[in-house]
């Protein structure tokens, strides 16, 4: 019988991230978008659009882009817990929804999920660094904010920007300082949050963010760190 | 032939009901919040109340002798508008306010162990024909606050030891307006605040949530899988 291979899936609307543990079976088809290698854990990051052709046998998997086994707000928090302090707020924002939770005294006390509306998340910003040929690392932050209550509300608040004599990356700084104070606005203001998902990786989000509240990055697999701790360790909701 | 059908909406006075019944005993009562599918007549905006929109379509596509219209605190502004414009396009419209608070009848299927669509349906189906019941009670685990949604199944995700509070529940207790009873909860259980999108009572329905760490969701027209997840996630977490 063929070992079943422990392979973990966040299949998210732009981007799918992967952990495998142990063995090693997707080295050679998914090389262009390794991560890192972690003990017996290897990390990848590859377009969702092709995710369904690469095939994969995932055990467990959480997203809009699969047939999902998993919910994904119980995978943040499956994933977090080990790892945060006994009260704790982590937010997870992804390419089209923001999601947070928030732990009291170690047990599940509260969260919310922004469940549709992608004003506050990472599509949107992609969409503009692309259509303004901005790369994301150029963003700094910026004190001055867009009230981002609609993507394309913000989109209109940019041109007007740019039109009277800013310049694309601050008009965009501006706005990703919107979104950061509409993500901690939306987590009910905490003094802390641990922040999962790719604005981990973009400076003027966190900087933005810290602006407001303590914040300490979790990188982008927390999901799929719930998927595993699902499969070893005592769930959260058990 | 075809019979003839009596429109309503909410919960009239039970006086106008039992005279118009008298008047037209063979007459199909026909509930015109429900979502039969009826063809939208772009009368209202698009952005709006999908309740209201069921009252106007619906009303448009059965073309109903006569309809009783609760207007007052009994249902919302929004109803008395629609019975306006209803008059305005030709209908035989009766308009009711039901807003006494005493008198109530015994919580019984609110409190039941019937699944939860079971129970709307039948609390509803209780206001033309009143019936009394006498089911097993359940130990709240979990709270649903409302009224009727549009989309009835999201209702399917709750255990049979959901009580039922809000509108529902007065409806019930034969009280549509008393709003005393419609922001009681049972303050540990766990309890989704629901609100159609666009409705007034999503200023109760967000406030109660945060008073009680309940968890707050509106929708429009259907719930997309994403509400679904957040409901479950609350659901399994709590």
């Amino acid at each position: 019988m063929a070992e079943e291979k422990l392979i973990y899936l966040d299949a998210g609307t732009t981007y799918s991230k992967i952990i495998e543990v142990g063995s090693d079976s997707l080295s050679a088809d998914l090389k262009d978008y390794f991560i890192r290698k972690d003990g017996d854990k290897t990390y990848y990051i590859l377009p969702s659009a092709i995710i369904k052709q690469k095939n994969i046998p995932v055990r467990r998997c959480c997203g809009h882009m699969t047939n999902a086994s998993e919910n994904e707000i119980i995978a943040l928090a499956n994933g977090a817990k080990p790892i945060v302090d006994e009260n704790a707020t982590i937010l997870d924002l992804g390419s089209r929804d923001a999601k947070w939770i928030n732990f009291q005294s170690g047990k599940f006390h509260d969260m919310d999920w922004n469940t549709s509306c992608a004003s506050s998340t990472g599509a949107t910003v992609e969409m503009l660094l692309k259509f303004y040929n901005v790369k994301r690392d150029d963003l700094k932050f910026n004190k001055e904010k867009f009230a981002v209550t609609c993507g394309i509300f913000g989109l209109e608040k940019i041109m007007d920007d740019i039109s009277n004599g800013a310049s694309p990356v601050e008009s965009i700084s501006k706005f990703v300082h919107g979104i950061a104070y509409n993500a901690w606005c939306f987590s009910k203001k905490p003094d802390k949050i641990y922040l999962s998902g790719g604005f981990c990786d973009n400076k003027c989000f966190t900087d933005s963010l810290k602006y407001y509240c303590e914040v300490v990055p979790l990188g982008r697999f927390m999901l799929c760190e719930g998927l595993i701790n699902a499969d070893t360790k005592e769930l959260v909701h058990a | 032939m075809e019979s003839k059908k009596i429109g309503f909406w909410g919960y009239p006075d039970p006086k106008v009901t039992e005279q118009v019944k008298r008047d037209y005993p063979s007459a199909e009562w026909v509930d015109l919040d429900i979502d039969f599918g009826a063809p939208d007549r772009s009368i209202l905006p698009e952005s709006y109340c999908k309740i209201i929109k069921n009252i106007i379509n619906n009303t448009l596509d059965i073309k109903p002798i006569k309809i009783i219209a609760p207007i007052g605190k009994d249902k919302c502004d929004s109803g008395w508008f629609a019975a306006q414009v209803l008059k305005d396009k030709g209908f035989d419209v009766i308009e009711t306010k039901y807003e006494q608070t005493t008198d109530k009848n015994e919580i019984v299927i609110a409190d039941s162990n019937l699944p939860l669509f079971d129970k709307f349906n039948t609390i509803m189906n209780n206001i033309i024909t009143p019936k009394k019941y006498d089911l097993p009670q359940s130990e709240a685990k979990f709270g649903f606050w409302g009224v009727p949604p549009n989309d009835m199944d999201i209702l399917n995700l709750f255990p049979n030891e959901t009580h039922i509070y809000g509108w529902t529940r007065c409806v019930e207790a034969g009280t549509p307006a008393d709003i005393e009873l419609e922001m009681y909860v049972e303050p540990d259980v766990p309890t989704v605040f629901y609100a159609q999108a666009f409705c007034a009572k999503a200023q109760l329905a967000k406030y109660l949530a945060d008073k009680y760490n309940g968890l707050y969701i509106d929708i429009d027209d259907y719930a997309s899988n994403s509400i679904k997840a957040k409901v479950e996630a609350f659901l399994r977490l709590r």
